[in-house]
Parts: structure tokens; C-alpha cells; sequence
């Protein structure tokens, strides 16, 4: 699969939730072999060097057929804010598609569960939807959603994946919506009260949330996918930046390192060396833009 | 068009000489900011740089620092990388060939913790079809045991590049830090140990760190400053170290534009390395390629070496005497 660096139009921009906005950008080329769990790498400014580096963005939908995919982001610091400020009809320059994709689940299984939180929704709406045309494929199978968010105002709108057949259950850290807790109570609490067991896990979502759900499939004895994020430069595997500590092939106590945007970004959450992991300072947003 | 009004007709010649290595064009690509080369094949063409100086190779692989490794900064990123790097012999089994393939011309990156480390790099290398040259990493600020003492001293500075020059007929460069008092003296000392080429500048030491958190933005607390916030020190130094030797010199330090490069060429480089540049738009070293021919045509010139080092320094104003290098 080439990557492809493209001019991509910015052909819709929408506020979806709180600081959370979905842009629809133009770029065939990238679209034609984008896959679920990939990535983009998006300039922020055509002119200047601030800011220098290009974001990373997962695919959040993809539109084969018309030649364009959507990403969904929350502000969180100086470039997504000004992305967000970005209007329809300009181009925006994107590298992609990049990085490893999600795989549909071995044929024995039949019952899956993706966990979210926060905008770690974003790659789970288009891996939603094709786990909702794997699940078509057979009676037996079942696809669930656990999507975790701060409050209810930060909740991104589910209907499409749940219209698709997605059984969708949602929490909030507050309980403005959904259940009271952390997207991992409520899928402990959800598997529980309804005897759901999920034979595979497809996670996304912050640090935390990453290394609770890895030790609770670790408990249950499953398999979790996860998509991770790391600080990246290139996101084409030149700099190294991009590295998490994981466990080494042969098992061995020495220190190895894989890639974010080469390697990943989803790993299975075994390899992952998650007493290693930093966790991304997060800015309060009144500091960051104005 | 040229100062006279006229176009040149054919087009201009990009070939440069420096000392012993014959390159098709002056435009690089700087370690560390170019992987193995293959990564960037999907955007442009290999064979048209004037080479990819490949990621620094040591003896054995090195697993590289904890993250985080990169950290934005205005106009530029700081890099912990800890020279992550999969070993001289991966690299002759796995990359070399890779890049050989796509024609390629290939300058290997080298560095080490000890003199007999760098000399025994050479060594392994020195039978390898296809390597143009070595660059000689003595600046690197990343790695706590090694590369800082050798580069910031002109003694183990001229050391390491003889310990190389015995093991090598290659074209040797060594390639610079700035993170030291008179890079004029390093130069000269590298050059009297027999070093073909100098190239500068490696990054500039900098940190950054989070008030929120109370953290540092790297896992290695400094790091190496790169991108156009460096652009003036490289300048500065490459300045400098023409002035200091009389082999060729390759500038890098902030290199996005042709017109960047031209810099460099001004004050009298005769090659360039573009970096970071190629880490935010991989096809940044053939437009700086690009544009560099467009520029010549422009200027009416027939080959880019009638522009290097023509930079006019003479003061059309008096001047008084004890007026000092411009700092204030
Ligand atoms: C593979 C991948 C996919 C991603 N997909 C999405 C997505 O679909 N939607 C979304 O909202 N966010 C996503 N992110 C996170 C997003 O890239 C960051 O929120 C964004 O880079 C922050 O930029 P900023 O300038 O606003 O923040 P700043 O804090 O100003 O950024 C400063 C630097 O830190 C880096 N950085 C800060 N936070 C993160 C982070 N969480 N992850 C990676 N780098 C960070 C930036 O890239 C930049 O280099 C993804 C990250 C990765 C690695
Ligand atoms: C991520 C990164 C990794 C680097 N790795 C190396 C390296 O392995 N060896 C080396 O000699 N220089 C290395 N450098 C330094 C660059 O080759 C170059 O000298 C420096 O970045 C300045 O140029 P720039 O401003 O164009 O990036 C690295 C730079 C960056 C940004
Ligand atoms: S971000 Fe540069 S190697 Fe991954």
C-alpha cells in the first residue's frame, strides 16, 4: 500500500460534541487504500513553521466510493485547535494512509466488544461498521460498543454504528449520561449484568483507560487489540520518535521499543510494557488557545 | 534571468566536487531525519538525490531512549532519540541493498563510544560495494557515555577521526557539533587528522518542560534543537569552519527551502544536508532540489559552483576598529 502525500479539500466541518469536531476531507488517492485503524498525518499550516510538525489522525470514516474520509478530533492543544478553525472549501495537506490496521477476528469467534473513551472514539466508528458487516456474515455473531466519555456534552453521537447493529452502551465520569464510571465499569459491569462475554477486545482510548482494559482481558484471559498513541514527527517510520516500550520478540529482559506509526498503531496489548509507559501531560485547554 | 538579462540555455550543472567524492547534485539528506532511505520511496525518487546519509549505524544494534523521544518547539523539535539503530550488520544484510536497489547514492553515518569502535565500524564497512562515503557522528548530544566527549574536544575530536581515516580510503566527512566554543578549532583539528569533508551542524543542545505536569517534554530531560529555529547558528558555524580549513564543507541546520539551501551555498558550502525538513514534508530534498535549478536558471548561472562561497562580507560603511562580531 503506497503512502501518498495529497492536497485534501476540506469539504465539511462539523462540532460534533464539546471541543470535538469532525472535518470531511477530499483525497482519493489516500482514500482508495485507507483501512480501519490507519492513520493520517495532517499539516496544520500550509505557510510557516508554526506549528512545524504534522498531527496524527486516525480514520474515522472512510467513503470509498467518494473518494474522501472524515476524521473526528478534539482540541486539546494549539494544533487541533487551529485545525479546528480550518474552513470548508480550503485544502489541507495529508500524508497517508499509514501505520498497521485492525484484522477481523479469527472464524471460531463470534462475539466482540470495542471500548472507547473519550476520543478514542474516533477510529472506532469505521472498525465499528465493518465488525457490523462481519457480524451480518453470520446469526451467531455479535459486536458491542462500550464508549466512555468525561460528561455528557463531550459525548460524540453513536446512532450510525448502533443503526448498523452495534449494541451500544455508554458511561459517563460523572453521569451526566449512560452509566456512572469509567468506560472499563461499564463494560465490566455490562458483561456482568447481561452475561455478555466478549471473545476479543478492539480498544482505543487514553493511557489509562488502555492499561486498565489490557489488565482486565489479561484477567479474563482474552485477546485486546488496542490502538495507542504516541508522541510522533514523521509518522512514516523515519525519526523513531514515535517509540513505546514492549516486550522483545524472544522474551528476553532486554529493552526494546516498538514503533507507533510503523509497528502500530494497534498492537495486541500483551506486547505492550505497560508499568513503562508515560502518560501525555494534558494542558487545561484555557492555557492553550484563545 | 541573469544580472545581464539573459537565461541560461542548457540546463545548469549540479555536479560538485568535494575533494575526493563526485556527487550529481549538492542536495543531502541529513542522518537521522531520513531512516534507511526505503521509508521515503513511496515519495520520491532515491537516485536523484545527491546521496541519503543513512540514520547513525554503531557496531551493535541499540535499542535507543525511553519515550518521549520528540518534543515540538516554535520553529523547531527537540530529539532524544539515543541513536536508535539496528547495527552495522542488519544494515549491511537488510538497508544497503535496499538502497542500492533504488540506485542510490549511499554515505553511511557512524558513530561509537570509543575510538576502536568507530575504527572498527570503518573497517567492517570499508569491503562494502555501494557506500560513497562515511560521515563520522562526533556530535551527537543524546547519548550519555559516548559522542559528546569526542566532538566538543579538538584532541579526541582529531583522535576519532584518525582512528577512521587508518581504517578507511573512503571519502571521509566528519560531521560537527555546535555545542561548543570555537567550532573554527574543531574543524582544524579534524582536518589536519584527515578529514576529506566537514559537515555541520548536528542539533543544539535544548530542553523543554511541562508546567503542568512539572515534567520534562523528554524522557532524556535534553535534547538536539533542529528545524528552521537552528537555521542562523548552522549558518554562523558553517561560516566559521569555511573560514577555519580549506577542505569542502557540507551545511545543515534548518534547510526547507531551496532558498535555504542557497544560504549555506552562499557562505560556502559546497553540499547540503536537508533534516527535519523531510520528517514534515517527505518530499522536501527534491523540491529544495527543484528549486535550486530553478534558481540558477533564474540567475542566469551555468553551474551552481559559480555561486558557492560568494558571499560579499565587505563593509561599505567605516567602521570602528574594536567593533565586535554584531552581538549588540
Ligand atoms: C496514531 C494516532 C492517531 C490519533 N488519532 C487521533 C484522532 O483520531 N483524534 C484525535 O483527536 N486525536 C488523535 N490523536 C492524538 C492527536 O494527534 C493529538 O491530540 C494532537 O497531535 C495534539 O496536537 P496539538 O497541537 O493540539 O497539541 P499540543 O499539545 O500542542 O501538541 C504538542 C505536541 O505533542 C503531540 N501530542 C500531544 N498530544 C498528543 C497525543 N495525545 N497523541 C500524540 N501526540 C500528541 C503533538 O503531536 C505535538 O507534537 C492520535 C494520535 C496518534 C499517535
Ligand atoms: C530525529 C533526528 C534524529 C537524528 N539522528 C542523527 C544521527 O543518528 N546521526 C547524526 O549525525 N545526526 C542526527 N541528527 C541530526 C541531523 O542529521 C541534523 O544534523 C540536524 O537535525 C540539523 O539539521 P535540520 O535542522 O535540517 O534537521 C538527527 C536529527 C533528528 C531531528
Ligand atoms: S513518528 Fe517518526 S518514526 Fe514514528
Amino acid at each position: 500500500m503506497p503512502k501518498t502525500q495529497e492536497k485534501a479539500r476540506l469539504l465539511e466541518t462539523r462540532r460534533v460534541a464539546e471541543d470535538t469536531h469532525r472535518i470531511a476531507l477530499y483525497a482519493p488517492r489516500i482514500t482508495a487504500t485507507a483501512r480501519p485503524g490507519q492513520f493520517v498525518m495532517v499539516r496544520i499550516t500550509s505557510e510557516g513553521t508554526d506549528p512545524l510538525l504534522n498531527r496524527p489522525f486516525s480514520f474515522h470514516r472512510i467513503h470509498k466510493d467518494d473518494g474522501l474520509f472524515e476524521i473526528l478530533f478534539r482540541v486539546v492543544g494549539r494544533g487541533t485547535w487551529l485545525l479546528s478553525q480550518r474552513k470548508e472549501g480550503e485544502t489541507l495537506e495529508v500524508i497517508g494512509p499509514l501505520g498497521n490496521f485492525f484484522t477481523l477476528p479469527p472464524a471460531h469467534e463470534e462475539t466482540v466488544a470495542l471500548v472507547a473513551g473519550g476520543i478514542g472514539i474516533a477510529p472506532m466508528e469505521e472498525w465499528g461498521h465493518r465488525l457490523a458487516q462481519w457480524a451480518r456474515g453470520d446469526e451467531a455473531r455479535r459486536v458491542y460498543l462500550f464508549y466512555g466519555a468525561r460528561t455528557a456534552s463531550e459525548v460524540v453521537p453513536t446512532r450510525r454504528l448502533e443503526r448498523k447493529g452495534v449494541t451500544t452502551f455508554i458511561s459517563t465520569d460523572d453521569g451526566t449520561l449512560g452509566r456512572c464510571g469509567t468506560a472499563l465499569d461499564l463494560l465490566d459491569q455490562t458483561c456482568r449484568d447481561l452475561s455478555i462475554r466478549p471473545q476479543r477486545l478492539y480498544s482505543c482510548g487514553p493511557l489509562a483507560m488502555q492499561a486498565a482494559v489490557a489488565t482486565w482481558a489479561r484477567q479474563q484471559n482474552l485477546p485486546a487489540v488496542m490502538s495507542l498513541e504516541s508522541v510522533m514527527a514523521c509518522g512514516i517510520g523515519a525519526c523513531l520518535g514515535c517509540a513505546l516500550p514492549a516486550v522483545p520478540p524472544d522474551d528476553s529482559s532486554r529493552i526494546h521499543y516498538v514503533h507507533v506509526c510503523k509497528e502500530g498503531p494497534v498492537f495486541d496489548s500483551r506486547k505492550i510494557l505497560w508499568e513503562k509507559m508515560e502518560p501525555m501531560p494534558v494542558r487545561p485547554l484555557s492555557f492553550v488557545c484563545s | 534571468m541573469g544580472k545581464d538579462g539573459t537565461h541560461a540555455r542548457s540546463a545548469p550543472e549540479l555536479r560538485v566536487q568535494l575533494g575526493p567524492l563526485s556527487l550529481k547534485n549538492p542536495v543531502l539528506t541529513a542522518s537521522g531525519t531520513f531512516g534507511y532511505g526505503q521509508e521515503f520511496s513511496d515519495f520520491l525518487d532515491l537516485a536523484r538525490l545527491g546521496a541519503v546519509v543513512v540514520k547513525g549505524i554503531s557496531l551493535e544494534p541499540r535499542p535507543g531512549n525511553p519515550p518521549p523521544r520528540v518534543t515540538e518547539t516554535p520553529a523547531g523539535m527537540l530529539n532524544a532519540i539515543g541513536l536508535e539503530n539496528v547495527g552495522v550488520e542488519r544494515f549491511l544484510a537488510e538497508k544497503l541493498p535496499s538502497l542500492r536497489r533504488r540506485n542510490a547514492t549511499v554515505i553511511v553515518n557512524i558513530l561509537g563510544n570509543s575510538e576502536q569502535e568507530y575504527a572498527a565500524l570503518a573497517e567492517r564497512l570499508e569491503d562494502a560495494e555501494g557506500i560513497a562515503a562515511l560521515e563520522v557522528n562526533i556530535s551527537c548530544p543524546n547519548v550519555k557515555e559516548g559522542g559528546i566527549a569526542f566532538g566538543t574536544d579538538p584532541k579526541t575530536a582529531a583522535r576519532v577521526t584518525e582512528a577512521v581515516r587508518q581504517k578507511t580510503h573512503r571519502p571521509l566527512i566528519v560531521k560537527l557539533s555546535p555545542n561548543v566554543t570555537d567550532i573554527g578549532l574543531i574543524a582544524r583539528a579534524v582536518e589536519a587528522a584527515g578529514a576529506d569533508i566537514i559537515s555541520c551542524i548536528n542539533t543544539v543542545s535544548g530542553m523543554a518542560v511541562d508546567v503542568f505536569s512539572r515534567r520534562p517534554k523528554l524522557a532524556n530531560v535534553l535534547g538536539g534543537l533542529s528545524g528552521p529555529a537552528i537555521k542562523p547558528v548552522a549558518l554562523r558555524c558553517v561560516y566559521q569552519v569555511v573560514h577555519a580549513v580549506s577542505c569542502p564543507v557540507i551545511g545543515i541546520g534548518g534547510i526547507q527551502t531551496a532558498l535555504d539551501a542557497l544560504e549555506f551555498l552562499l557562505v560556502g558550502a559546497s553540499a547540503v544536508q536537508v533534516g527535519t525538513a523531510n520528517l514534515v514534508r517527505p518530499t522536501a530534498a527534491v523540491e529544495v532540489l527543484d528549486g535550486l535549478e530553478r534558481f540558477l536558471r533564474h540567475q542566469g548561472l551555468a553551474s551552481v559552483q559559480e555561486y558557492i562561497g560568494t558571499l560579499d562580507t565587505t563593509c561599505r560603511l567605516p567602521q570602528a576598529e574594536e567593533a565586535c562580531a554584531g552581538d549588540g
